[in-house]
């Protein structure tokens, strides 16, 4: 069982940007709410370098972010969102960080 | 020089990438060192580059005339694609590299409309789509698409209301994801082919609507009326 669930406001670690992440640069720092779960996989950082026996597993999370949150001078509609997938690592809980 | 040559001369287009050379250098030591033979890649990368869309518009239309179905589809996409004959674990016993099998359908709404993109590189459900579009790919596609989402489908011609919430799928991790567009007004009656037909790429991709008289083959200035009402086949 992983840390968040369905509903748990989340922020994104904004964190070293050395190697292999997958951590989408304008994610960082930006909060949103999981609205699903995926499986435990092994973490990018450890599978860009072939370390897969023994490579670091973790659950990943889908994020759902208000476009409006993400991007501040966004010019769409309130109603739209952008939804992406992090390894637990990668996310704390909503309210220890500001952007 | 009388007989001069109506162009300049014909150059070899841009060079090879460090990717591609890495990707020729390291295939390459792989046939020398008898993992795979030529052939077998070759094989491979026909297989590969001849999936299309169909099999993604035949789950769409399948969902669209079997309830049952859909709901099968929505809660686990690679189990169903078994349904229509896609198997994602194809050609290799492994999937295709890069595809995985994790395989989510995005149900559109009257008050959702969802579009997929990969801001990191260019991940897409090709055992379902084939390889994607060029203009997927393109940084241009990849960072407009997440940021400045309503104006990049209006330039698609698609324009959605205010109320209608636009939701981006970044595809950054191991999931794979497809639009199941909602069925068109004007399609009552119709076959799970004939659905299949207006159920286009882009549809599935989330930069266009179907429409009963456009299918990939056909524009509706082409369209005789009997096929625009969706009654007449291909003939």
């Amino acid at each position: 069982m992983g840390r968040y669930k369905i509903g748990d406001r989340v922020t994104v670690r904004d964190a070293t940007t050395l190697f292999h992440t997958r951590t989408q640069g304008y994610a960082r720092g930006s909060t949103g709410t999981v609205v699903d779960t995926r499986p435990e996989w092994i973490v990018p950082e450890d599978e860009a370098f072939g370390i897969l026996e023994n490579g670091r597993h973790e659950p990943f999370y889908v994020v759902r972010f208000n476009q409006k949150e993400l991007w501040p001078d966004y010019t769409g509609f309130d109603v739209d969102t952008l939804e992406s997938e992090f390894s637990e690592s990668w996310l704390m809980p909503a309210g220890k960080e500001r952007k | 020089m009388s007989t001069t040559h109506g162009h300049a001369p014909i150059q070899e287009s841009g060079q090879l990438s460090e990717f591609e050379v890495l990707e020729l250098a390291v295939r390459e030591l792989a046939i020398e060192k008898g993992l795979f033979s030529a052939e077998d890649h070759r094989r491979f990368s026909e297989w590969a580059e001849s999936r299309g869309p169909h099999g993604g518009s035949k789950l769409v239309a399948k969902a669209w005339v079997d309830p049952a179905f859909k709901e099968r589809l929505l809660t686990n996409g690679t189990e169903a694609c078994k349904e229509v004959g896609l198997n994602w674990l194809e050609p290799t016993g492994q999937g295709t590299p890069s595809d995985y099998t994790f395989f989510y359908v995005l149900e559109n709404t009257p008050k959702l409309h969802n579009v997929i993109v990969c801001t990191l590189c260019s991940c897409y459900p090709r055992p379902v789509l084939g390889m994607s579009p060029d203009w997927y790919r393109t940084p241009n596609y990849r960072r407009r698409m997440v940021r400045w989402p309503r104006e990049v489908l209006a330039e698609f011609g698609l324009h959605l209301s205010p109320d209608v919430e636009v939701r981006v799928h970044d595809s950054n991790q191991k999931s794979r994801f497809m639009v199941m567009p909602m069925r068109p007004e004007g399609t009552e009656g119709w076959s799970e082919e004939q659905l299949a037909a207006i159920v286009t790429r882009d549809c599935m991709i989330g930069v266009a609507l179907p429409r009963p008289d456009w299918t990939a083959q056909q524009v509706p200035s082409q369209a005789t009326p009997s096929q625009a009402k969706g009654k007449g086949g291909r003939k």
